[in-house]
């Protein structure tokens, strides 16, 4: 399989509001028919990075190409994208079937071609049979549909998804992110999402950047983000963890030995010697029982949390360090709270970072 | 049980009120085909004769083009400068902005008789004794309060991100104020031109102490008349008005709804 081109190219985008740096030299490529989410806390400059994308807040420096054509200062009517915004934003005065068309007129298709569209759009999105209704008198659900629709309608070189579902309840966002998923694959659009919900970024798409104050730290495939954290930042904000402090005593190919207050442990990672770092691994990782092959620690039992086909354990391994480990519904034993227990993992599922600067 | 009773009471109170609130306008509107200058009942017969005589009366004329002038120019007026001081105050991060979208609606909190007082004073202190020049001037001061309200009002509505998703669907900025924000305050702009007008046609406290023997607003010349003849003239006057006002409440319906006028917009 042939790799497709890249079809939205970001450059070292920087943007300043003020003193505030809010993106900072941003690199991003997107290929045809990718769904890439943007994931990261509040104020990391999504929307920001976003809106840049649609040219509704140009960048300070660097450059934007989309389909091959360099749109940095290109005007937001003239890129062809698509936003669907956090709050729709329909047109109240239309019909869900003018606000579809919308995007078309403006862009003076004939009428015949317009009618085709709009109807192809929203029997997309399954609100065939709106076409007539007035905005106001739609549910939440379906103002999100008809302004995918109306965003879907025009073709756009790519797709803009600020917080689309954050308004939608639980279960019909669930549901909705697997729908849109399937929908935009069908279509073969190119889409970004913006969310800070990791279960949306890990369900939704092909590939997540995880940004942290302006920059992106990690763009990986979700398993793979799950799997090899490039960050701590990354580490925590996707998933839980075990992370215990140390330093670094000793290593050798791309493997370093950390005394832990735990005990000493090995984990990927080359850091030279006396090295702060933090050792961490992923809950479903931990197996009861010890094994001299790999990563051990003991200590007693804090909570179990029973959540259907996995139970988590919470163990305090004294110095103030904990263990959390995750135990699949097919283990027969789990410890009970203030058991004695001890845990092992593989070394090649721990990972050293460097220990932030504490803040 | 309890609730269906509460409801039919509600009901009854409720058209009872609209009787008793249109009841004279119904009497004024058939006194003025009575045949004969004393409205009596029963009715015996209908006449169009005192329509015809309200073209004669002393000085309608000159009271009724000066009462539509100040009435649209003023309206005109208020529209442009309050919906320019709409925008600045929802839109721009004035300091103070709503300080002073309270102190621009403040004149619809004041009565009439103050203000016409204040505005006399004023006008001799400033030395502006023209007569049309100070009615255009205080109605301004009665409309621009209606426009400024209903139009902050309508921009605190409008969501601007509306001409964001516009310009990302094909429009220009302009384009997109045009196509969008135009609409979605039209009735707000419809609504609040109406009652200017309306308020400055039939404004009696203010325009009493600005105007002299010759210039006199209509309803000023109204009550005059019906000082000096109480005759079904007036009747038919006060009918005409009425329908006058009400084809524009009706074309405004068609273009816009009347239940927003009522303020029971959703
Ligand atoms: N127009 C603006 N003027 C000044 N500062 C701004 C402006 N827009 C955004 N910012 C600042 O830039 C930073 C990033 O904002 P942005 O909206 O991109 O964050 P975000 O990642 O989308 O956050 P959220 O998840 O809360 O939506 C914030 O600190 C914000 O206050
Ligand atoms: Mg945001």
């Amino acid at each position: 399989m042939s790799e497709p081109a890249p079809h939205l190219v970001i450059s070292a985008v920087s943007k300043r509001f003020g003193a505030a740096t809010v993106l900072d030299r941003v690199d991003l490529t997107i290929r045809r028919g990718e769904l890439v989410t943007l994931l990261g806390p509040s104020g990391c400059g999504k929307t920001t990075l976003l809106r840049a994308i649609a040219g509704l807040s140009p960048p300070d420096t660097g450059t934007i190409a989309l389909a091959g054509r360099d749109v940095t200062h290109v005007p937001p009517h003239r890129r062809n994208v698509g936003v669907v915004f956090q709050s729709y934003a329909l047109f109240p005065h239309l019909t869900v079937a003018g606000n579809v068309a919308f995007g078309l007129k403006v862009r003076g298709a004939p009428k015949a071609e317009i009618d085709r569209a709009v109807q192809r759009a929203l029997a997309l999105v399954k609100l065939g049979h709106l076409g007539g209704r007035r905005i106001s008198a739609l549910s939440g659900g379906q103002q999100q549909r008809v302004a995918l629709a109306r965003a879907i309608a025009v073709e756009p070189d790519v797709l803009l998804f600020d917080e689309a579902l954050s308004a939608l309840d639980r279960k019909l966002r669930e549901e909705m992110q697997i729908e849109l998923r399937r929908l935009l694959q069908d279509v073969k659009a190119t889409a970004i999402f913006v969310t800070h919900d990791q279960d949306e970024a890990l369900t939704m798409s092909d590939r997540v950047a995880v940004m942290n104050k302006g920059r992106i730290e990690q763009l990986a495939a979700p398993r793979e983000l799950y799997a090899r954290p490039a960050s701590l930042f990354a580490l925590n904000f996707v998933g839980l963890s075990t992370r215990i402090a140390g330093q670094v005593v000793g290593g050798q190919d791309g493997m370093v030995d950390v005394v832990t207050p735990v005990g000493r442990l090995s984990a990927r990672g080359a850091f030279q010697l006396g090295a702060s770092v933090i050792v961490a691994t992923r809950p479903e990782q931990l197996r009861l029982g010890a094994d001299h092959e790999a990563n051990s620690a003991s200590g007693r039992v804090r909570s179990v949390v029973f959540q259907g086909s996995r139970t988590l354990v919470d163990v305090d391994a004294g110095a103030g360090a904990s263990l959390l480990a995750e135990l699949s519904g097919r283990e027969a034993e789990v410890p009970r709270v203030h058991d004695e227990v001890r845990f092992a993992w593989p070394a090649a599922e721990t990972f050293a970072f460097a220990a932030e600067a504490s803040p | 049980m309890m609730t269906r009773h509460a409801i039919i009471f509600c009901w009854v109170l409720a058209i009872g009120l609209a009787l008793f609130l249109l009841l004279p306008l119904v009497v004024i509107a058939a006194a003025s085909f009575s045949p004969t200058p004393v409205f009596d009942l029963p009715l015996s017969g209908a006449s169009l004769r005192w329509y015809g005589r309200i073209g004669r009366l002393d000085g309608f004329w000159p009271s009724l083009s000066l009462s539509l002038q100040i009435a649209v120019l003023s309206t005109a007026l208020s529209l442009v400068a309050g919906t320019l001081a709409a925008i600045a105050i929802a839109r721009g991060r004035l300091p103070g902005a709503t300080a002073l979208g309270t102190l621009l609606v403040s004149p619809l909190m004041m009565p009439g008789l103050v203000l016409g007082i204040a505005l006399l004073q004023y006008f001799r202190m400033i030395g502006l004794t023209a007569t049309w020049s100070a009615l255009l001037v205080a109605h301004l001061v009665v409309t621009l309060p209606y426009v400024a309200r209903t139009m902050i009002a309508g921009l605190s509505r409008f969501d601007f991100t509306l001409i964001e998703a516009a310009r990302t669907l094909g429009c220009t900025y302009a384009g997109s104020v045009i196509r969008v924000m135009v609409p979605a305050l039209a009735p707000s702009f419809l609504i609040s031109g109406l009652f200017s007008l309306l308020a400055s046609f039939d404004n009696y406290p203010v325009s009493i102490f600005l105007t002299d023997v010759r210039s006199k607003t209509l309803p000023i010349r109204m009550l005059q008349y019906i000082e000096e003849a109480p005759d079904p003239t007036l009747a038919a006057l006060s009918t005409l008005i009425l329908a006058g006002t009400l084809v524009l409440l009706l074309i405004s319906d068609r273009l816009v709804g009347l239940h927003r006028m009522a303020g029971t917009a959703d």
